[in-house]
This record gives structure tokens, sequence and C-alpha cells, in this order.
């Protein structure tokens, strides 16, 4: 987990994975977009989505934001960038996905994380392992949070001196 | 500023120098102190020693690795707007 390319993909999957849980858990009283009286943009959108998830169902998530089918169409691209495989397998984002979705208490957002795990081949031990690695950290973060710990762990990972991707190499300023 | 004053590493009794020592080797770096939230667990061994083993139970590589949870748990941390 070296370099910082896998840390931009993991903060993307963590970042629309709250954006998509926001939707799901609070935006219920727009009602959800079904997809038989869809217009075309919409259900064009959808049979995409099910597609990326080999599933029959569309994720809340989208149904609830698809009032706004370009609007939809582009939370979708930035999310399947952010899902795919890359740097990042699909089956490890899906992981992450889970583990925020616990920690930010989203019961739709884990119940659908937990399902696309399994789906993508990680057993009931691979899912404790993620349970545990989420509530130990909750725990840590509680603590260190209630007595203000100041960060003394950040030097442990070395600098990426890489430029940004299609960027110049520059010198890396130091902190 | 932390709301304790965490005491040096020679403050604390031997068995808590073993669990520093632990913590070197967990995390492969020659600290000059003991990051302070081993300091704070070594406090009270008795919610310390399970809650350590724990963390390294679940943090042990198994269908995921150490790296990967590594990462989740930086993940953890952020989605619960946590600095240190």
């Amino acid at each position: 987990m070296t370099g910082d390319a896998v840390w931009y993909e993991a903060a993307q999957v963590v970042g629309i994975t709250h954006a998509l849980n926001v939707a799901t858990d609070a935006l219920g009283a727009l009602g959800m977009i079904e997809e038989a009286t869809a217009p075309p943009e919409a259900r064009a959108l959808f049979a995409e989505i099910r597609a990326f998830y080999e599933s029959h169902a569309v994720p809340p998530a989208y149904r609830l934001i698809a009032h706004d089918p370009s609007y939809a169409a582009d939370v979708w691209a930035a999310a399947r960038r952010a899902y795919a495989d890359n740097r990042l397998s699909r089956r490890f984002k899906e992981a992450l996905a889970f583990a925020v979705s616990m920690t930010t208490r989203s019961a739709t957002g884990t119940a659908f994380h937990l399902g696309e795990m399994r789906r993508l081949g990680v057993g009931p031990r691979g899912v404790m392992e993620i349970v545990g690695v989420t509530q130990m950290f909750s725990s840590y973060t509680k603590i260190a949070d209630t007595l203000q710990l100041e960060p003394d762990m950040a030097d442990l990972a070395p600098l990426d001196p890489t430029p940004a991707p299609g960027g110049p190499v520059t010198d890396v300023p130091r902190l | 500023m932390p709301t304790v004053r965490l005491r040096d590493a020679a403050e604390y009794p031997a068995a808590a120098q073993k669990l520093f020592e632990l913590s070197k080797t967990w995390f492969n770096h020659d600290f000059a102190q003991p990051p302070a939230m081993s300091r704070v667990m070594a406090w009270d061994p008795e919610f310390g020693g399970p809650h350590g083993r724990a963390m390294k139970r679940a943090m042990s590589p198994g269908e995921f690795t150490r790296a990967e949870k590594e990462m989740v748990a930086a993940a953890v941390s952020g989605a619960s707007a946590c600095e240190y």
C-alpha cells in the first residue's frame, strides 16, 4: 500500500460511499423513481447500474436521485470509476465501503456493501476481519478524541515523490 | 493539547516496557517515545491488554492483508473525523 495512488482511490471510495448513503438514508421522502415509468435517460442509467452490480435491483440511492437523470448519471459515472477494479480491487473497495457504512451507521449502506463483498467472494472470516478492524478503530478514534491525542505517527509512511497523473516530474516540496 | 499528561515510557512499570517493545515490533519503527496510544493503553493493562489483543487479532493477515486492513483502519478513522 505504498505510493499515494492507492490512497487517492481509497478516498474516492470513502467519499462516494458516504454520498450515496446520505441520499439513501435521508431522501426517502422524495420517493424512488420506478423503472417502468422512468424517462428513457433514467432507464438507460438503471440498466448500466444493474449490469455493473449483476443484479435485478438498482441501489436505492440512484432511484432517489434519478429525479434529475443527468445529475444521477454524473454521480453514477464517479461511483463506477471509484468502485471499479484499478490499483485496488473491486472486492477490497467493497470492504472499504462496508467499513465506512458501518462507521457512519448507515444500515442500508452496510447491508448493500456486505452483499457486494459476499458476491465478490469474501467469506464469513473476511467479513468478520473487516468488522473487527472497523470496531477496534472506532474504539481507538474515540479514545484518541476523548483524550485529545495529537497525531504522532505521520512520519511512518514515506513521502511519494511521483507527480500527479500525467504531470511533469518536479522536486517534491518538503514540509 | 491532550486532556491528560502523557507519561514518558520510563515512568511505566516493567510489564508496560514489554508492551512498548511489542508496539515497536508491530509498527516496525524505532520511536523516540512509544506512540501516545500505546502509552494510553499501557495505563490500565486490564483494559489495554485485551483491547490490544483484539486489535492484533483483527489486524492480522487473513482473507485481507495487514496492509489492506491498515487502509480500512485509516478509512474508519477518516469517517470518524479523528485526526489522531
